[in-house]
Order: structure tokens, then C-alpha cells, then sequence
């Protein structure tokens, strides 16, 4: 049966918003690399496919392609690979972090950040250590070349444009994928990342159309498949706000925001950045705009129950804003350019599903807005996402060895969450197809693991993003020392050279030798009492007004690289702190340390609680860490559980 | 750890003469276990859960039978039972010698004799029990007085669990507002830890306090407490002894340095089963014995969290035995001022200056009169902070307990310091957070886990 017609009646809307919002004119068309050539017609036998060339997509086949497998990157157009659907931004708190973690391990993103970035600033540098996080405002053009370029130079990748039909499964494994017009992509494994495609609807006041963007389509039938291979389901929403015409704002009205002074690369290995950075503005809506909102809420889906998915309570519509928090009577907005030359201006902080017309009405309140013109309105976009809990903790499907997702299908929102699952479901599949171990991160060792084990290991009721306070061990998950935690897992997994792990033990040796010599060298600092006293220098340093930079002042010379200053002062004002986390970190990873054979849920699971039976169940943990990390399972379940598995190894349960 | 799903029998009751023994059989074979001890009406396993079968327990052997005892066999089946499992409970004749044949026989079915605690552990692992309440059944067993009873049963109803948890809210509302600005500060914005977190924080610390300053009453309601008589030689130590005790115990003579060994009774003192040791005077010693028995008054002291300073009312106030008063440091003490119907030696405003320290009160006393007992019986009272436990409810009588709730308040201190310093948010919250865990040792509850919902109830997030 074919399922990837339209099931509502919704296909004449479609053609009518292709009709409509066409793809902005005057954007430069990418250059195709070699390996995109014939895309259309190709067909045939690879180690790896990965299903969509999103911002997952790309992660998982570049990891595929460098460790030196044969891999498709499938896509239905090779132009919109890496497409920034939403805002023209990569990083943020815990987004950047994890970003110079997937650059640590000889990931993508970074690079092509630095190559794309038209903005860039560390958030935060005046706050805490763990929240130092780098942002960068992205040229969308252009990152989408610069990646098709990137990918285009691995070697053993290809791309194939088409629609993913459905997975092929032979002898209960991922054995490839079918397309829409019957071409057959063989392989040992297969990665899935079809983002807000999957099966998407978009709203638009009262009108619904399938796609997974504006314009585009929607994959339905590879949706039914997975529900075919016994997968559970669940709906999500998501929204992105109107972009406006450049020349239809008047900037003379809004505040500037600067890039920094002197922009910090996201990447270990670009180097010094040379960017001629552009600005973007600030303004915020007012009792007027609200005004209109109010009168409208019938004509937004989300408030008239035509959308049913669960949206993200940290990225509200402008809808929620108003409704929820009804005593503000303002909201900052952020007014973001797509690119260098691109007319598109993005409006950070109105994302919205009202009607076109309402939407011009409430954007026109708004100071510096007054005579501004859509490019594209605003929307809401559901979309299908499997229920993670069927995902083992590389994010391969429990049930269908071999195949494994990624991005927007397991719950999550972010281009950086994506990035990161591609990451690891890229790494993972390629390891298993060589027949290598699997690799998993630890909580403790990246943000990445924090975000693949509350995937496997939670509930999830809305779109999963990232935030710091997510990682118990946050002080020791910096900014500052990603390549000091990921380089040599990076180098082992063979997607980091020699010379960069070389580069990396230099770095950090020469941060060692630098915090050497300031516990030897005394500087003379004034006390509160006007006197003068001799102290170590690195005691100084642990001051809080203590600052790298201004050793000088104090008679050293600094001899630490710019990008190495940041790291060596956290090291000397939160050594106690850092410590402490190292130690419970340790402790945990005891725990983690315990294996729960996958026999051990079909047996009789006597002496726990019914609900920490339930959730065993339901998540089946591997690690008793992952265990005792589930809501519900107490303590004295771990111990209890520890007793099962002990047993369930020491005797099968056949011969129970 | 032992084997969590099998059957399990032990004799239910506190050992000792009582009218009646209650054996109790757990697991999924109690029933066809209790059958095979139990001749009735009906067979057990025919019967509804939660009814009474009057019978004979008895002792089976290959084609005999032998009565053991006349029994009533209650019937519990899973999930309603004590410990949730299908269980049969015999009542028995008392005197010990019934319920141990009773259990042999059980034992002989199959039963495995069940370890100290075994049975509230099960209750607790399938869900009957919170660790709070699991501790209190087992401190309820153990109640020796009255009290100590109430204490227990009030635990029972969770009243130090609702206490703790609603502690446990303010904590996370307060760890809710600092995680905000660490995530959100372009949208929740100010300072890293507001003055009202900071007070809060303040304001949950000082709760803590009050409920760990009942902690030593709790726990002296809870176990009982051990009171040391010390003093010099001829103090009138034997005789203060004696007369709380109500009987001439300890033997007194005007021989200074008369008692050389520890002499030890209870007392109860409002519902505290107190042990009062009467000790050899503490001096320079004369003999070797005498030395001995110095060595064991000093020895008295230790873990002995309340002392009883016994002082010669007769004598001028003197500066104590250096010995004496070293081993008193970070005690509470309360001092006796004997043989009141004496010619006083001093004022007590001498003695007070003298010899207390901090809060050490001074009651006069005489063991031939009687005159000031009840005032020292409440000064003794006071000291182990009966008063200001405001009352045993919620109180926490588990030095667990107790060693978890002074860990979270350290870290609130720690917290409190921190944001002092101006250190930020997520320094501050690691604290909190290390708070909210030590709490959740008594709870049973992950706290931090809420976190994100309360940051999205309060602020707006997100442009």
C-alpha cells in the first residue's frame, strides 16, 4: 500500500503555499561538489545510509564517511543540506558547549560555523564558568555551502536525492532504504534524521498543509513504516516566527547588538577568526501588540485545539507569551539577519501560528516595525517522533538492529541537539558495521551524554533542549576545555589526525606549565587596608578580581595563548568546586560501571516496588547508573536490582 | 544482600512474658507453609484474605501429627498485608516456648528464618513503606517507654516526612530561581541570587536547626540516654544517686573516694528512660584502685552527650579539678549543688562563676531532704532539650536522619557563603542541589529532578 499520498485532503493547500512562498529570490544557489553529481539517478550497495541531510543528517555522514565506510547521504534536494530552518544561529548556554564538543571529537558544526558565522559572542563572560557559551549568527546561504563543501571533500561519500519510503529490515535488521520512485539504497546500516518531516503539518492561522517546511513536503510514508516495525509514536509542535523584509525596517529606531570585539572561533581548529562582523537589533512588543493578540486568540491553532503536539515551553509562540505571563506588558525581541546579503531579517521572540494578516497587524505595533513587509509568515509545524525509550543508548532502535535516529525523530529541538545525536548515531553505526564496540559518552564527559541518556532514560512531554542545568557535573562540562574532555575519544574513533590530538596535548600542557609556574611566582597586590601583600600569583588569580590579562600589571609575563587564558583562570578560581564534581562524578560512574543483562527484563523482577518494575520495563537500562537515574526507581531498587543481576548472570533464567 | 523473594518466618513479638507470641510467615509460599503447621476449620489456602481460623498448630511427621499449641491464624493475602506479600500471622500462647516450636515446624515446611528487620524491608521494597515510616516500625518495636511509643507512631504517619517535605518545596523553589538566571539570564536577568532567595535559604537553614536542636530529646526518647554522675570525691555523688533513684543503690559512706566501680540504673525522667551512673570521684588517686576507677569515671564521659556535676554544697567555690573540667568541654552539663540542708559554703552565684560555663545551670539539692530533686529532674530535662523539641512530632529521633538533615543544612550554609560572596549561580546551585540530595536521604525523593518544571511555571522563558 502506498502511504506517502496526502491522508486529509491537504494536497491543494500544498501546492497552493509552494505557489506562494517560494524560496526568497536573489539567494545564491550552492555550487554542487563532485560527489552530488548524478544524485537523482543513483542507486546501489553502501556500509552506511543516513536519511536526511539536516543538520543530523550531515554529522552522521561525515562521521560514516571519515572512518572510511561507504556511505549515502540521501536528501530531496542537495541544495537545502544543512538548511537553517528556523533561526540564523548555531550555539547559546549548553548548545555552544555541546558545539565544541562535537568539534572536539572531530564533528562538523564548529567548522562550519566559523566558515558561515557573520556574528560572533561568548554569552555570559561576566557570569559563571558554566555558562560561558559561544553563539554565532550564521549566514544560512552560506552554511549550507560551506557544509556541501565540507561533505562534498569526504571521501567514500555520496549523496542521493529522493524520498525515503521505507526502511528495508531482512532477518530482523536494517538491511536499507526504499525510495518514493522504487530505487533501493542497500546497506548495514541505516540513519534516520528526517527532522520536522515526519509526517509534519504546518498551521498558519486556520490553514493546515503537509510539509516539513514552507513549501516543502512531508515524508508520511516513512512515518507508517516505523510505526509498521512496532515503533510507538507520539506528536510534537513546534513554531518559527515571520522573517521581514530588510528595506521595510526602520533601523535607525532599534538598539545594536554587537558582535564581540574580538570573536572566539567555535572550532579548536580554525585558528584566528577574520570576520567582518554585522550587527542585529533589539526592540520588544508593547501593550498594543499583546492587544491584538488577545483579540485574536481564536484564530491561532494553537489556542483553537487544531494543534494536538506538545510545543517547547522555552521557545513559547508570542501566543503563549501573552496568555501566560499576563502581567508583562513587554518582550524583548531580536532582530536577526539570514545572511550578509539575503533581504530575510528573522524576528527572534515571535515565533507564531496566527493568521498572515494578524501577524502583519502585531508585528506593525512594534517600534522600528511600523512599515515592515513579510517575506514568509510565521507557522507551526507538528510533526512524528518516536518515543525514545526504544532506543538503546547509541540511539540505535532497540528492536531493529541496525537502524538508528537522530535530531527532531527522538524529541528533541536545536540544530546543535541534532548535530550532536547525528554525531553519535554516525560514530555508532559505522562501529558497528566494522563490528567495534559501541560508543557511548558518560554524564560526566560531555553534554552529549548528558543529552543521549535523558533522552533513553526520561519522559518526554515536550521538545528536549539542552540546558546546563541538566548536567549535574556542569562545572566540569565547559566551554573552555572541551577538547581537554573529547580529543583523544576523538582521536581513538579515528575522526581526529595525529597532529590534532598532538596539538591539543601541547595546548593543555602548556596550560599545566603555566599554572606551575604562578603557584612558584609571587606578585605584590594592594590589600583592603591600603597595604601591600606578597601572594602566589595563582592564589591571585583565584581572586575574584583576578585576571590573566592583567598580569602585566602585576610584573609577569603572560605566556598563554589567547584561547587558553579563560580555561587557566576557572582552573584557579573553582579548583575546590571542580574537584568536589570530579568526585561525585567518580562515584557515579561506579555505578555505570555495572552491566544489567538485557535477559534480566524477562525475568520475574521480585523484592522492587510495581512502578520501579514498570519503568525497568519500559526503559530497560543498561548500566544499573542508568538505572538509578529513572524516576521512580529508588535506591533501595538499585540495591534490589543489583541482586537480580547478579543473579540473572550467575543463573539463566531457563534453568530457573 | 539476602534473598528478597522467598518465604520468611520469625516470632513477631518482643521476647519476654506476655499473654500472647506472634509468629509471622511472608512470602509467596506462606500460605501452603502455614497450611502444613495448621489443623482448623478450613484450609488456609481455600480461605479469603484478611480472616481469623481458630485451630491447632501442629508438628506433621511421616503418618503422626502432634499438637504443638491452640492457635488463631490470620490470613493476609498480597497486596494487603504488612509487608505485602501473602501472609499468615499465629497467634500463640506466650511464654516463648510455644512460638519457637511453632516457627521450627514453619521452618521445617520451608520457611527461612527471617534477619532482624526483614519483614519491614519487604514491606518497604514493595512500596507499603517510605524509608521514614520503614525506620519508624522498626524504632516502634523497639519502644521501651510510652513515649518513645508516640514518638514512633507519630513518624509512622509521616509527620517528619510532611515536615521535611515541605522544607524539601522551598529548597527547590529556591534552587528553581538560581538555576532560572544560570540557564535564562538574558530572560530572567538581575543579580544571580536574589536578596528573597538568599533569605529564603536563611529561613529554611533556621527550620533546620530547630528540628536538629530536637534531635537529641528525639533521640534520647528514642534509645534512652546514659547520664553520668561526676565530681570530686565526697561530693555527695552516691547519695544524689541514690535519692533520684528512690533506693539506696549506690553505697555511701563519709570515706571520700567510697565508690570505685560504675554503678548504673534507669530512671525515667518524662518519658526518657535516662541511666544515671554513679562514678568514682575524679581526683589525683591515693591507691591504684582508686586510679582505676578515676579512669572509668573519665571513661563514662565518653559519648555521654549530658552530664550530671555533682558539687560539695558545703565547700567554698573553689576552680574545678583541671582533669575533670577538660573532659567536660562541648557537654552539657548540669551542675548539682549538694547537701543543701548544710551550712551553704558558697552563693550560687560563686559556684556559677566559678565552674559554668555557657548555659550551665546551677540547682541546689539535698539527697537526705529531697529538697531541689524536682527542680534538678527538670533542669536535667531542659538540658537534653525537651523543650525546645516542640513537641515529638515530625521530631528526628534517627541519628540517620539526623546526620542527613545536618548535611543539608551545611550545604544551605554553604550556599548562603557562597552567594555572600558574590560567587555564581551555578556555584550557589550546586550547593542547593547537594541540600536538596542529602534531604531526599530521609525522603526517599529526587528533587533536582523538578527543577525545569519550576523555572518554566515562574519565568517566561525564550524570546
Amino acid at each position: 500500500m502506498r502511504m506517502d499520498e496526502p491522508v486529509n485532503g491537504q494536497a491543494p493547500a500544498r501546492e497552493e503555499s509552494t505557489r506562494h512562498f517560494a524560496p526568497s529570490p536573489g539567494a545564491p544557489e550552492a555550487e554542487l561538489p563532485e560527489n552530488a553529481h548524478g544524485a537523482a539517478a543513483r542507486e546501489g550497495v553502501f556500509d552506511v545510509v543516513v536519511v536526511g541531510a539536516g543538520h543530523a543528517g550531515c554529522e552522521a555522514a561525515h562521521a560514516c564517511a571519515r572512518m572510511g565506510l561507504a556511505t549515502a547521504l540521501l536528501t530531496v534536494r542537495v541544495t537545502d543540506t544543512a538548511k537553517m530552518s528556523c533561526n540564523p544561529a548555531v550555539g547559546g548556554v549548553a548548545k555552544g558547549q555541546m558545539v565544541r564538543e562535537i568539534d572536539a571529537l572531530g564533528g562538523v558544526m564548529g567548522l562550519v560555523t566559523d566558515r558561515a558565522g557573520i556574528q560572533f559572542k561568548m554569552l555570559n563572560r561576566g557570569r559563571g564558568p558554566a555558562v560561558w557559551s559561544p553563539r554565532a549568527q550564521c549566514d544560512k546561504v552560506r552554511y549550507s555551502a560551506e557544509m556541501l563543501a565540507l561533505l562534498g571533500a569526504a571521501p567514500g561519500l555520496v549523496f542521493v536525492e529522493g524520498v525515503a519510503r521505507r526502511v528495508r529490515v531482512r532477518d530482523g535488521r536494517a538491511a536499507g532504504v526504499e525510495l518514493q520512485d522504487g530505487r533501493r539504497l542497500e546497506a548495514r546500516a541505516v540513519v534516520i534524521t528526517p527532522g520536522t518531516f515526519l509526517n509534519g503539518v504546518l498551521h498558519i492561522g486556520e490553514r493546515q498543509l503537509a510539509g516539513g517546511r514552507l513549501g516543502e513536503h512531508a515524508a508520511l510514508a516513512l512515518s507508517e513504516c516505523l510505526a509498521e516495525l512496532g515503533l510507538e509514536r507520539g506528536r510534537l509542535k513546534t513554531g518559527t516566527p515571520p522573517r521581514l523584509h530588510r528595506a521595510s525596517i526602520a533601523f535607525d529606531a532599534l538598539e545594536l547588538a554587537l558582535g564581540d570585539a574580538e570573536p572566539e572561533p567555535f572550532s579548536h581548529w580554525t585558528g584566528r577568526l577574520e570576520v567582518d562582523q554585522v550587527p542585529c537589533w533589539t526592540t520588544h512588543t508593547n501593550a498594543a501588540t499583546h492587544d491584538v493578540i488577545r483579540r485574536n486568540m481564536g484564530r491561532s491553532p494553537l489556542y483553537s485545539g487544531a494543534i494536538t503536539g506538545t510545543g517547547p515551553r522555552y521557545c513559547p509562540s508570542l501566543e503563549d507569551k501573552v496568555v501566560k505571563f499576563p502581567e508583562r506588558t513587554a518582550h524583548h525581541l531580536f532582530l536577526e539577519p539570514e545572511g550578509r546579503e539575503t533581504d530575510e531579517i528573522y524576528v527572534n521572540g515571535v515565533s507564531t501560528s496566527m493568521p498572515e494578516d494578524i501577524q502583519l497587524e502585531f508585528i506593525r505595533t512594534i517600534a522600528g516595525l511600523e512599515r515592515a513587509e513579510m517575506v514568509r509568515p510565521g507557522y507551526a509545524v507538528e510533526y512524528d517522533f518516536v518515543l525514545p525509550h526504544q532506543l538503546d543508548a547509541t540511539l540505535q532502535v532497540r528492536a531493529v538492529p541496525g537502524l538508528w535516529l537522530a535530531g527532531q525523530i527522538c524529541g528533541t529541538s536545536g540544530y546543535e541537539e541534532a548535530a550532536a545525536q547525528g554525531f553519535v548515531a554516525g560514530v555508532n553505526a559505522a562501529r558497528a558495521v566494522r563490528g567495534e564496540t559501541p560508543f557511548v559518552l558518560r554524564r560526566d564527559q560531555a553534554y552529549i551524554g548528558v543529552l543521549v541518556d535523558d533522552l533513553v532514560t526520561r519522559e518526554h512531554r515536550e521538545p528536549y533542549r539542552m540546558f546546563t542545568s541538566a548536567a549535574e557535573h556542569r562545572l566540569l562540562l565547559r566551554s573552555d576545555n572541551a577538547d581537554e574532555r573529547l580529543a583523544e575519544t576523538g582521536h581513538a574513533l579515528g575522526l581526529l589526525s595525529d597532529a590534532q590530538l598532538a596539538l591539543t596535548r601541547e595546548r593543555w600542557a602548556a596550560v599545566e606549565a603555566e599554572e606551575e609556574r604562578l603557584s612558584r611566582v609571587l606578585v605584590t597586590v594592594a590589600a583592603p587596608q591600603g597595604d601591600a601583600r606578597r601572594v602566589r600569583a595563582i592564589d591571585w588569580l583565584a581572586r575574584p578580581e583576578g585576571r590573566y590579562d592583567q598580569l602585566p600589571e602585576l610584573g609577569v609575563e603572560p605566556r598563554l595563548e589567547r584561547s587558553l587564558r579563560a580555561a587557566l583562570e576557572v582552573r584557579a578560581r573553582y579548583r575546590g568546586y571542580i574537584e568536589r564534581q570530579q568526585r561525585t562524578a567518580l562515584a557515579a560512574a561506579e555505578l555505570e560501571s555495572v552491566l544489567l543483562p538485557e535477559s534480566l527484563w524477562s525475568r520475574e523482577l521480585t523484592g522492587l516496588s510495581r512502578e520501579a518494575v514498570e519503568k525497568l520495563r519500559r526503559w530497560r537500562p543498561g548500566t544499573a547508573g542508568v538505572a538509578s537515574r529513572l524516576a521512580g526507581v529508588s535506591p533501595s531498587d538499585v540495591a534490589v536490582l543489583l541482586v537480580h543481576a547478579r543473579r540473572a548472570r550467575e543463573v539463566p533464567a531457563s534453568q530457573r | 544482600m539476602q534473598s528478597l523473594d522467598d518465604t520468611i518466618a520469625a516470632i513477631a513479638t518482643a521476647p519476654g512474658a506476655a499473654g500472647l507470641a506472634v509468629v509471622r510467615v511472608s512470602g509467596p509460599d506462606a500460605v501452603r507453609m502455614a497450611d502444613a503447621v495448621f489443623e482448623g476449620g478450613t484450609a488456609l489456602a481455600r480461605a479469603a484474605g484478611h480472616t481469623l481460623h481458630h485451630g491447632w498448630a501442629v508438628a506433621r511427621g511421616e503418618d503422626t501429627s502432634s499438637r504443638l499449641d491452640e492457635v488463631v491464624a490470620g490470613l493476609f493475602r498480597a497486596p494487603r498485608s504488612y509487608t505485602g506479600e501473602d501472609t499468615v500471622e499465629f497467634s500463640c500462647h506466650g511464654g516463648g516456648v510455644p512460638a519457637r516450636r511453632v516457627l521450627s515446624a514453619l521452618q521445617r515446611a520451608g520457611a527461612r528464618l527471617a534477619g532482624p528487620g526483614e519483614f519491614t524491608l519487604r514491606a518497604f521494597l514493595r512500596g507499603r513503606l517510605d524509608l521514614a515510616q520503614a525506620e519508624a516500625v522498626a524504632d516502634l518495636v523497639h519502644a521501651e517507654t510510652e513515649s518513645a511509643g508516640d514518638l514512633a507512631l507519630a513518624q509512622l504517619a509521616g509527620a517528619l516526612s510532611s515536615r521535611l517535605k515541605a522544607l524539601e518545596e522551598r529548597i527547590t523553589d529556591a534552587a528553581a530561581e538560581v538555576e532560572a538566571r544560570v540557564d535564562f539570564a538574558e530572560d530572567v536577568g538581575g543579580i544571580e541570587t536574589p536578596p528573597h532567595v538568599r533569605e529564603a535559604i536563611a529561613a529554611v537553614s533556621r527550620e533546620l536547626t530547630l528540628l536538629l536542636e530536637g534531635a537529641p530529646w528525639a533521640r534520647a526518647v528514642r534509645e534512652g540516654v546514659r547520664v553520668p554522675l561526676v565530681g570530686r570525691p565526697n561530693a555527695g555523688k552516691s547519695s544524689l544517686f541514690n535519692a533520684l533513684l528512690g533506693e539506696d543503690r549506690a553505697i555511701v559512706t563519709d570515706e571520700p573516694g567510697t565508690t570505685r566501680d560504675r554503678v548504673s540504673e534507669r530512671i525515667e525522667l518524662s518519658g526518657v528512660a535516662v541511666t544515671l551512673s554513679d562514678t568514682a570521684g575524679v581526683r589525683t588517686a591515693t591507691s591504684p584502685v582508686e586510679a582505676l576507677g578515676v579512669e572509668r569515671s573519665l571513661a563514662a564521659l565518653e559519648g555521654a552527650p549530658l552530664v550530671l556535676w555533682v558539687v560539695d554544697g558545703t565547700e567554698p567555690a573553689a576552680p574545678p579539678d583541671p582533669l575533670l573540667s577538660a573532659n567536660l568541654d562541648g557537654r552539657t552539663v548540669v551542675i548539682a549543688l549538694t547537701k543543701s540542708d548544710l551550712a551553704h559554703g558558697a552563693t550560687e552565684a560563686e559556684v556559677t562563676h566559678a565552674l559554668g560555663g555557657p548555659g550551665r545551670r546551677v540547682v541546689r539539692v539535698s539527697a537526705i531532704t529531697g529538697e531541689g530533686l524536682d527542680e534538678l529532674r527538670s533542669a536535667l530535662r531542659a538540658a537534653l532539650g525537651a523543650d525546645r523539641a516542640g513537641g515529638l512530632s515530625g521530631a528526628v529521633a534517627n541519628p540517620r536522619h539526623t546526620d542527613a538533615l545536618t548535611r543539608s543544612r551545611e550545604a544551605l550554609g554553604r550556599a548562603a557563603e557562597a552567594a555572600e560572596r558574590g560567587e555564581p549561580g551555578e556555584i550557589v546551585a550546586l550547593e542547593l542541589r547537594d541540600s536538596l540530595a542529602a534531604l531526599g536521604e530521609v525522603t526517599g525523593r529526587n528533587a533536582s529532578e523538578e527543577l525545569l518544571e519550576r523555572i518554566f511555571a515562574r519565568f517566561c522563558i525564550g524570546k
